[in-house]
Formats: structure tokens, C-alpha cells, sequence
């Protein structure tokens, strides 16, 4: 399961996560940089409102100051803090103030805790050095706190002195909080990550649609090329070509291959059963002259007792004659028909009566000088079909002990392997010429004057017949090697 | 000379007889315009009460049979100058300015206000409602808020309170200022800008009453003795006829349903006539205040001088 889901999304999920992860990265960039000059714009801007609003006050100061009208001074302080321009309305005025050239107060907005004619009171030492670097400047200037960016006591102080008649009245400071352009800023941020966001989205979206794309044909390519690999080249449905690039390029040459191993294969089918249809008209025609030969004798000699019925002699000579020429046509048809044999199919008995046959070679051997191995390793154990399997290793035995020449070898073999049950019959005779070796196991093949060509193809239906297989090593002028492979279940039925 | 002289006794004469029986036809005539009659308003009533202030004018013009419209000044002092160069013709002002010796004269009483059954009102020392003073001498080097400098309930009680203890203003407090607006005072005193006041009782309980969220950030520490109400006065050289029509509307107001409503509008009884010793309680502080202090009225000047009056 994880391997399958590995296989089908790994390069697409690469893709896409790499996509997604590229998108993410430039949007993140530009979101950032954009916070970034947004906190920057808000920042002047907030400055610019500081100076307009302490600018604002100090228009009708100077005239106050000169009177001493000290109401009018807060007034105005307190005009200003309350209605600003409507842009204004959102800024937070910490505080706002008149102090004189010596730092009295001349109006506070918060007049209890500044009161008038006093010197400012500060809070901290911090506080008290910004009052004396205030009352050093001579044109309008920003002051801003040097707290910590995230302390809520941040502020922006827009300070402007009061000229008339260019002596220095006093000063109006203005104090903004930082609140405000947290607020915009958190505003703006919120705006551009929820941007930023959409985009990863719409990137990982894209992502996906790409390499799915990419990684549709490719799939179906590996399966195309599995079923190739399998062989199973007729069900290979062609991989859907959607564009000229290289992927359809690829997809189209796939398609081709495909197309011609399929049309190959169904070549080399048509072959295979017209070789098939030869072997069936050579066996056809062996079978056909095998009988046709006695046949021929055999009505000659009905001929003659048809004209002679009453001679004695004629037919104590010719039914002899007869008997023999229809048993022949009756071994040759019984060898045909081998496996049909019911009979032989339910004589089961273990591997040791293989070593009937033992005698049975020796005395086919007898007179000639010849060195026969008998290795037989199947123990009472190992059921075989007792007929079919004597059959079998008689008839290999035969044929190598007719192949040897004179002082030559034959060997006899069987042991057990896995489930399978291997006899195998070797000599170190002239072996099979190359001409020869396609048409072995035909029926009537021979190279024997006396030879009927139906040993090796008894050997082979009866292999066949119990679902074994057998295999031949041959090499001329050095010998043969025969080996059979049963398997072990069918070896017990 | 002598024909100049025959002219305005003449012109004298014309106007007397206008004034037994002349017509508003006559007055126009006579002073061959149509023009608005000028009416000078100070802080003794509260000026920002524009819709109000129109219909009442708009009620004094039907009355009339003259339009009649109101004149706004910052201080006590404009109004008075705009009294003594004739371009008004009468002004609510206050007890202060009208005791003040002038040559030659030019203003005349013509009513005092009714306010709670007795032409009379008192001046209010406030603080600040959490503030611990209990008195005008807590309030030692502290910041005091007078109304204007020619207010008698802002101004002039403080400074006869302080001059009974041989004290200036200057002297005692640490900083004043003048707000010329009897309800800005308060103001000053409820935002804590001026630790102290002095403020009209009638402003002060007329807000108490329109806008109590101001004064009850108020606390009276010192009530004055009685004074009498601030007048109405009419300019010396308007014609009598007039000044007469001006009287009688005024005093009739409570007669009438309309009328009252405008007086209750102004939390005022109605419009009286004038006792000549109403006003001789106020005649009697200053005296003291100059005897107290003989410097204190150049020093008062110069005070005026530099807070603000007229430059």
C-alpha cells in the first residue's frame, strides 16, 4: 500500500511541493517587504500628523502666550485633541503640552498632573532627558521614544517651537502613540498575509495540476512498458498523446514500439501454427506410409487366397504373414495412441521398481562392451506411474546403448529435487547432429534402418502427458543427456 | 456756537416730546433709519445658547415693533467700549462696570432681573470636587481662573476677599488667567486646568441645571454676600422713546405666556425696576478694595493690561 502510493505520487508530489514551496517562499518575500514599507509609509505618515497637529496649535500660540492667556492655550490644546480632522480622528494623542523657553508648563493637556506655571514633572529620567533635548531645538523636529519596538509606551512626538518676533516663545509638543500604526500595520499585514496565503494556495493548486499532468502520461508509460515486460502486448491501450512537447513525443514513439511488438508477435503466432500444421502433414504422411507399407502385402496376399481358397498350403504360409503385418499396423497405432492407455495410468508403485528395468538393459547390453552406470537414489518413498516412467527411461536406455559405440558408457540417474523427481539417461556417443535436433521428438523420425521413430515421441507424449519436461544436451562427438523432470504430484498419482 | 447750541436743545426738545408720545413712525423718522436696535450681550448670561438667544430676540423685535439684535464681545470691556462709542444701543452688563465712576456718564439703568423672587445674586469660590481646599487661602500658590476682569462675581469678590488679608491675586495665587466666560471658569475648574474659580451663582446654577455633569465636578467653597443682579442699561444717547418701549417690553414679559417661557428659558423671574441702592453693596467692596489696596487698582491695570483686555 505505501510502496503503490509512493510509486504513483512520488514525482508529483515532489513537483508540487516544490512548486507550492517556490510560491510560498517569493510570496512570503514580498509580503514581507511590503509589511515592511507599509510600517515605514505609516510611520511618516504619522510623523507628518504629529508636526501638522503641534503646527496647528502653534499658530495661535504665540498670541496666548504674549496675553498669558493660559485658557485659551489649553483650549486650543484640547481643540485639537478633540476634533482633529476626520483622518486625524483615529490618532491616539498620548498628551500635548506649551512649556515656555525654562520649561514651565504653560498648558497641559492634562492639566492635574502637569499643572500650569510648574516645571513639567516626568516620569522617568528617559523622559526628563527628551525635555531638555527639546528645549534645545529652534525649528520643528519628530521626536520619537527609544522604547522597545513592541512596548505599548511607544510614541511619535511632533515638537514645534513658538516664534514671535524670532524670540522663542516656548514650544508645543504634540505626543502620538505608536498604537495607531500598530494597528494599520497589523491591518495591512493581515490583508497581505491573507494575500500571500491565496497565493500558496493557488500556487500548490497549480503545482499539482502541473505535475499531474506531467506525471499522467508517465504512469501510463511504466504501465505500457510492465505489460511490455510481462509480454502482454495485445492489452496495451495507447498512452493518451495531449501535446506536441517532449512528453508526447515520448508517449508517441511508446505507442509505436507498442503497436509494432504487437503486430510481431501476431506474426510469429501465424508462423508458429503453420510449423504446427507442417508437423501435423509430416505425421500425417509417416503414419500414412508406416501403414500403407504392410498394407500393401497384406492384400496381395488376401489376393492370392481369394484365387486359391482352398489351397492349404497357400494359407498355413500366408496367415502367418497376415498376423504379423496387422500386428504391425496394430504397434504402430497403439504407439500413437500411447497415453490413451487408461490401464497405465493407475499402476502406481514406488521408485524402487525402477530397478526392474535394471536386468532388462543389462541383457539388451549382453555381448557388447559396454560400461552401464546404474545410479537410482529414489527410496521406497517417492511414488511414480510405474508403466509410463519404465517406459520412458527403457526407451532413452535403448536409444543410448544403440548410440555408443563399442567400450562406450551409458548412465542411468534419478534423484529428487524440491518437488520434482529427475531421471536423467547420458552416454558419451557420437550425439545428435544439428540437422536433427528440430525434428527428435517427431513420430517416425529415425536414423535407425530398423527403427520405427516412435521412441523418442512416445517419451515426449508420455513426458507430457504427467505435465513434466524434458530437456536434451547434446554436443557431436561427445555425447548425450537426456533429462526428465516430473513433478512430484503427479509422479504419486 | 450759540446756533449749535440752539440745534441740539431743539433736537433735545423734539426728543422729549417723542418721548410723551411719539410712535415707532417718529423714532424711525427721527433717526431717519430703520436699523436694528444694538443689544450688547456679556458673560452674565450664557451667550452660546445662539437658537435660544435668536427667538428671544426675534420676541423682543415683535414686541418693539423694532427688529432688535444681539451684539457678542469677548470681554465685559468691549461691550462697554462699544456702549461708550454708540454702536449699541443697550447691554446686559454687570454690577462691576456699572458702579465704575465714568465722565461723562453714558450708560442708564433701565432694568435688573428677577432671579429666584430677589434682584440679586452672589459670587461662588469653586473647586474641584476632589480637590482638598476648603478655602480661598488653601488655594495659596495655586492656579485660580477669574471670569473677566470687570466682572464683579469673577473678579472682584476674589479680589476683596483676598485684599481683606492684605492680599493681591498675584501675591497669593501662583498663576491666573482669565477665561471672560463665567461657564468656561467652571470649565477650567472642572478639567483641573485652574485649581480654583470665581464664578457668577447664576451661571453656576443655571449650568447646574442645563449641564450637571460640568458643575458636579464643582465644589462651592465660599457663597458672597448678596449683590445686586446685573443690569440692563440703555446708552445715554438713545432716543427715549426708545428706551422707554425697551422697559416696558421687558418689564411686561412676565405678563406674558410667551414671555415666560423666554424667562424660564433663562431661569429668570422677570425683568424689574431698579432700586438706585441695589447696587451699593457692590460700590461699597470696591471702595474697600481700593482702601485695602491702594496700588491694587493700578495694579489691577496693569494686569489687565498683560492678560488679555484690549491690547
Amino acid at each position: 500500500m505505501k510502496f503503490g502510493f509512493h510509486r504513483i505520487s512520488g514525482l508529483s508530489l515532489k513537483l508540487a511541493l516544490t512548486i507550492t514551496v517556490v510560491v510560498a517562499g517569493v510570496a512570503f518575500t514580498i509580503g514581507a517587504v511590503m509589511v515592511t514599507i507599509d510600517w515605514q509609509r505609516f510611520h511618516r505618515e504619522l510623523e507628518g500628523k504629529a508636526l501638522l497637529l503641534a503646527h496647528s496649535v502653534s499658530a495661535t500660540a504665540a498670541d496666548d502666550i504674549l496675553r498669558k492667556d493660559h485658557w485659551s492655550l489649553f483650549k486650543t490644546l484640547k481643540k485639537m485633541a478633540k476634533e482633529g480632522p476626520d483622518e486625524l480622528r483615529e490618532t491616539r494623542i498620548v498628551t500635548a503640552m506649551i512649556i515656555d523657553p525654562e520649561g514651565l508648563v504653560l498648558a497641559h493637556l492634562h492639566p492635574n498632573d502637569h499643572p500650569l506655571g510648574l516645571p513639567l514633572t516626568h516620569r522617568d529620567e528617559r523622559e526628563e532627558q527628551l525635555s531638555i533635548a527639546i528645549r534645545k531645538i529652534r525649528s520643528p523636529r519628530i521626536f520619537s521614544s527609544d522604547i522597545g519596538i513592541f512596548s505599548n509606551r511607544r510614541f511619535l512626538e511632533g515638537v514645534v517651537p513658538i516664534y514671535s518676533d524670532q524670540i522663542l516663545l516656548g514650544f508645543v509638543r504634540v505626543r502620538l502613540s505608536h498604537q495607531e500604526l500598530f494597528q494599520k500595520a497589523q491591518r495591512s499585514a493581515l490583508i497581505i498575509l491573507g494575500l500571500t496565503l491565496a497565493l500558496v494556495v493557488l500556487g500548490s493548486l497549480l503545482g499539482a495540476t502541473i505535475s499531474r499532468r506531467i506525471t499522467k502520461p508517465l504512469t501510463a508509460l511504466t504501465e505500457g512498458m510492465e505489460a511490455v515486460g510481462r509480454g502482454e502486448l495485445s492489452g496495451i491501450g495507447p498512452v493518451l498523446v495531449k501535446d506536441d512537447d517532449e512528453l508526447g513525443r515520448l508517449a508517441a514513439t511508446f505507442n509505436n514500439m507498442a503497436r509494432e511488438l504487437a503486430e510481431k508477435k501476431s506474426l510469429e503466432e501465424q508462423i508458429a501454427v503453420s510449423e504446427k500444421l507442417v508437423a501435423l502433414g509430416r505425421i500425417s504422411a509417416g503414419v500414412a506410409h508406416e501403414i500403407n507399407n504392410p498394407l500393401a502385402g497384406l492384400m496381395n496376399c488376401i489376393d492370392t487366397l481369394k484365387k486359391h481358397p482352398n489351397d492349404q498350403e497357400l494359407v498355413d504360409r500366408y496367415l502367418p504373414l497376415l498376423d504379423k503385418g496387422l500386428n504391425r499396423i496394430k504397434n504402430i497405432v497403439e504407439s500413437l495412441l500411447i497415453e490413451l492407455r487408461a490401464e497405465d495410468a493407475q499402476v502406481t508403485d514406488n521408485a524402487s521398481s525402477l530397478e526392474d528395468l535394471r536386468g532388462i538393459v543389462e541383457s539388451e547390453i549382453s555381448g557388447r562392451n559396454i560400461d552401464f552406470v546404474w545410479d537410482n537414489d529414489l527410496g521406497q518413498d517417492v511414488l511414480i506411474n510405474k508403466r509410463r516412467v519404465q517406459q520412458i527411461v527403457l526407451n532413452l536406455l535403448k536409444n543410448s546403448i544403440q548410440a555408443v559405440p563399442e567400450a562406450g558408457m551409458v548412465k542411468f540417474k534419478t534423484f529428487r529435487e524440491g518437488n520434482s523427481v529427475i531421471l536423467e539417461v547420458s552416454d558419451n556417443g557420437s550425439g545428435i547432429p544439428p540437422e536433427y535436433r528440430n525434428q527428435l521428438f517427431d513420430p517416425f523420425f529415425t536414423t535407425k534402418n530398423n527403427g520405427t521413430g516412435l521412441g523418442l515421441w512416445i517419451v515426449y507424449r508420455l513426458v507430457e502427458s504427467m505435465r513434466g519436461v524434458i530437456e536434451v544436451e547434446t554436443e557431436v562427438g561427445k555425447g548425450t543427456l537426456f533429462q526428465v523432470t516430473l513433478p512430484t504430484m503427479e509422479v504419486y498419482t | 456756537m450759540l446756533r449749535k447750541q440752539t440745534v441740539y436743545i431743539l433736537l433735545m426738545i423734539v426728543a422729549l416730546i417723542g418721548a410723551t408720545g411719539t410712535s415707532h413712525a417718529d423714532y424711525v423718522k427721527a433717526n431717519k433709519q430703520n436699523s436694528p436696535v444694538q443689544f450688547g450681550l456679556t458673560a452674565v448670561v450664557v451667550r452660546e445658547n445662539l437658537r435660544f438667544l435668536n427667538q428671544w430676540a426675534h420676541y423682543l423685535s415683535e414686541k418693539l415693533g423694532h427688529p432688535v439684535e444681539f451684539v457678542r464681545r469677548k470681554s465685559y470691556r468691549d461691550v462697554m467700549d462699544l456702549l461708550d462709542t454708540g454702536q449699541i444701543d443697550f447691554a446686559w452688563i454687570c454690577g462691576f462696570p456699572f458702579v465704575k465712576k465714568r465722565d461723562p456718564e453714558f450708560i442708564q439703568l433701565i432694568s435688573v432681573p428677577v432671579y429666584a423672587g430677589k434682584p440679586l445674586y452672589h459670587s461662588f469660590i469653586i473647586v474641584h470636587k476632589d480637590s482638598p481646599y476648603q478655602s480661598i487661602e488653601d488655594l495659596e500658590d495655586k492656579v485660580f481662573a477669574f471670569s473677566d476682569p470687570e466682572s464683579n462675581s469673577g473678579f472682584l469678590f476674589p479680589q476683596y476677599l483676598l485684599a481683606q488679608q492684605g492680599k493681591t491675586p498675584e501675591g497669593h495665587f501662583r498663576q491666573t488667567f482669565f477665561t471672560y466666560n463665567h461657564a468656561e471658569t467652571i470649565e477650567a475648574v472642572a478639567e483641573q486646568v485652574a485649581n480654583g474659580g470665581a464664578v457668577d451663582s447664576y451661571i453656576w446654577e443655571y449650568l447646574n441645571d442645563r449641564r450637571p455633569e460640568l458643575t458636579e465636578k464643582t465644589r462651592i467653597i465660599k457663597t458672597s454676600p448678596a449683590f445686586g443682579f446685573p443690569p440692563l442699561v440703555a446708552r445715554v444717547g438713545v432716543d427715549p422713546w426708545m428706551v422707554r418701549r425697551m422697559k416696558d417690553v421687558l418689564l411686561k414679559m412676565s405678563d406674558d405666556p410667551e414671555g415666560r417661557e423666554f424667562l424660564s428659558g433663562l431661569k429668570l423671574d422677570g425683568f424689574g425696576e431698579p432700586s438706585p441702592e441695589l447696587f451699593d453693596s457692590i460700590r461699597k467692596m470696591v471702595a474697600e478694595t481700593r482702601k485695602a489696596l491702594p496700588w491694587a487698582a493700578a495694579a489691577e491695570n496693569r494686569k489687565n493690561r498683560l492678560a488679555g483686555g484690549k491690547e
